[in-house]
């Protein structure tokens, strides 16, 4: 076996973790990923309060939303960068890597690939064939060039299920432009 | 240097894995035969012959197949094999069969693809085991099997197992290996499509009797439970409650052991059925029959 595949994941895993973070709320540990500077995107789930800490620095929620299980926070201490996004349509069958804490373990890695997608009327969901636990939630899942391509939320009959990236810059730019609107600082 | 082109080979692995089911989709159909969620058929022999798994047939008229362009239309039953859990249909119209792979290796690369729904669904992993010939739960005996890791999720039975080129290893089975799933090895489903398309069945040897495994003072074998009237056992003289310990010069200690005395070869050959009644050691004679459909 060359260096090359002995090494196969390794360099789009180092991406990753750099950009996941941890937020704890209170009641456990979660993932969240870096979305621009000083914001980090998780699941409502994850940051159930108005504040949670992140990396070990206190945040503010800024925005939330039931429906689709995510939350925006103000983490002006938080330095990790942001992934680049993915666009375009995913490939059933193409790689993807899920970083988080599952059941504590900082900066696990797992891999696995688009098992496909669903739109259940109300919102598209990522399926991925990934193993992932308690703990991935917020956490991002990306593909094999390192791009984000959805925010991990739950596992439901074995696949992990994810929120697209779209709908999660849907929720980002929702919740900036309201924040702005009501003169509420973002940043 | 190597960080640069691990991140491109991974990249292009991903990529072919991708292209691996989509290539393999274009001859993967949904197969809407049953009350719950659909499950899904490979298009294996020009003339729109499809197989899938025989327990995802809950029914056999009004069985609907979606293509993958998205049509969908109506499909024959050609004839089904519960024991190794394979039946053909048939539709009107041409389908690209499915591209054979060369046979599974322990360690190569694997994709389970199904079409429980419009889309394809697939799953990753690595062939975990191959194995030679082996018997189902039912007892029928099937010629190899083809373990993975991949995760036959709900409606991937009847689909394939696929190399990491698309191309097809064995078709899928959620209901095989005891519930654990199962993939049979393209070679031995093309015997059975074969013998399906042929005469519309597997033959198979059949006495018509139900046993259970028993330990008496007296003997041990199969407990005659039941005989079903005008049956080859019937016919035969075999009567309730006759403990079978042998056929020919073999011991029988199981409905396994029994079975093994039933393939397709049996039928129409006289045994001997050697059995204790009331205490006393009998040999009968009995012509194997051949097992009706669906048993």
């Amino acid at each position: 076996m060359s260096t090359v595949t002995a090494s196969l994941f390794e360099g789009v895993a180092e991406t990753a973790r750099a950009s996941v973070v941890r937020i704890d709320s209170g009641h456990g540990t979660g993932a969240g990923t870096a979305w621009a500077p000083g914001l980090v995107i998780t699941n409502r789930h994850v940051a159930r309060g108005a504040t949670a800490v992140v990396d070990g620095m206190a945040a503010r929620v800024i925005a939330a939303d039931e429906r689709r299980d995510l939350a925006l926070l103000s983490a002006p201490g938080v330095t990790a960068p942001p992934l680049p996004r993915r666009e375009g349509a995913l490939r059933t069958g193409e790689l993807v890597l899920a970083v988080g804490h599952p059941w504590g373990l900082q900066g696990s890695v797992a891999a696995g690939i688009v098992a496909g997608e669903m739109d259940n009327g109300e919102r598209r969901i990522v399926r991925a064939d990934i193993r992932l636990a308690p703990g991935n939630s917020g956490g991002p899942l990306i593909d094999a060039r390192g791009r984000l391509v959805g925010v991990n939320a739950m596992v439901a009959g074995g696949l992990g299920l994810a929120i697209p990236v779209a709908e999660v810059e849907t929720f980002v730019n929702e919740a900036l432009a309201e924040a702005r609107a009501t003169g509420a600082a973002a940043g | 240097m190597a960080e640069l082109e691990a991140t491109a080979a991974v990249a292009a692995f991903s990529d072919g894995l991708a292209a691996a089911v989509e290539r393999a989709g274009k001859s993967i159909v949904l197969v809407d035969a049953r009350r719950r969620f659909p499950a899904t058929g490979i298009a294996w022999q020009p003339g729109g012959i499809i197989v899938t798994s025989d327990h995802v047939l809950e029914r056999e008229d009004d069985i609907g197949i979606v293509l993958p362009s998205g049509d969908r239309v109506a499909a024959t039953l050609v004839g089904r094999e519960p024991g190794s859990d394979l039946a053909v249909l048939r539709i009107e119209g041409d389908l690209t069969p499915a591209e054979q792979a060369p046979a599974a290796k322990v360690g190569q690369v694997v994709l389970a693809v199904g079409r429980p729904e419009p889309s394809l669904m697939a799953s990753f992993g690595v062939v975990s085991a191959v194995g030679g010939p082996w018997q189902t739960a039912t007892g029928v005996q099937v010629d190899g099997f083809i373990r993975s890791d991949t995760t036959f999720y709900p409606g991937f039975s009847g689909g394939p197992l696929v190399d990491a080129l698309g191309r097809v290893l064995g078709l899928n089975s959620s209901r095989l290996g005891r519930g654990s799933g199962l993939t049979i090895p393209a070679n031995s489903v093309d015997r059975v499509v074969q013998a399906l398309a042929q005469h519309g069945r597997v033959r198979r040897g059949y006495l018509g009797i139900t046993t259970q495994p028993v330990t008496a003072a007296a003997a041990s074998g199969l407990l005659v439970v039941g005989v079903e009237a005008g049956s080859p056992a019937d016919q035969g003289g075999l009567l309730v409650g006759d403990i079978i310990t042998g056929v020919g010069e073999a011991a029988v200690d199981s409905s396994t052991d029994l079975r093994r005395h039933l393939g397709p070869d049996a039928i129409g050959k006289a045994v001997t059925v050697r059995v204790t009644r009331g205490g006393e050691a009998r040999a009968l004679a009995v012509t194997i029959g051949e097992r009706p459909q669906s048993r």
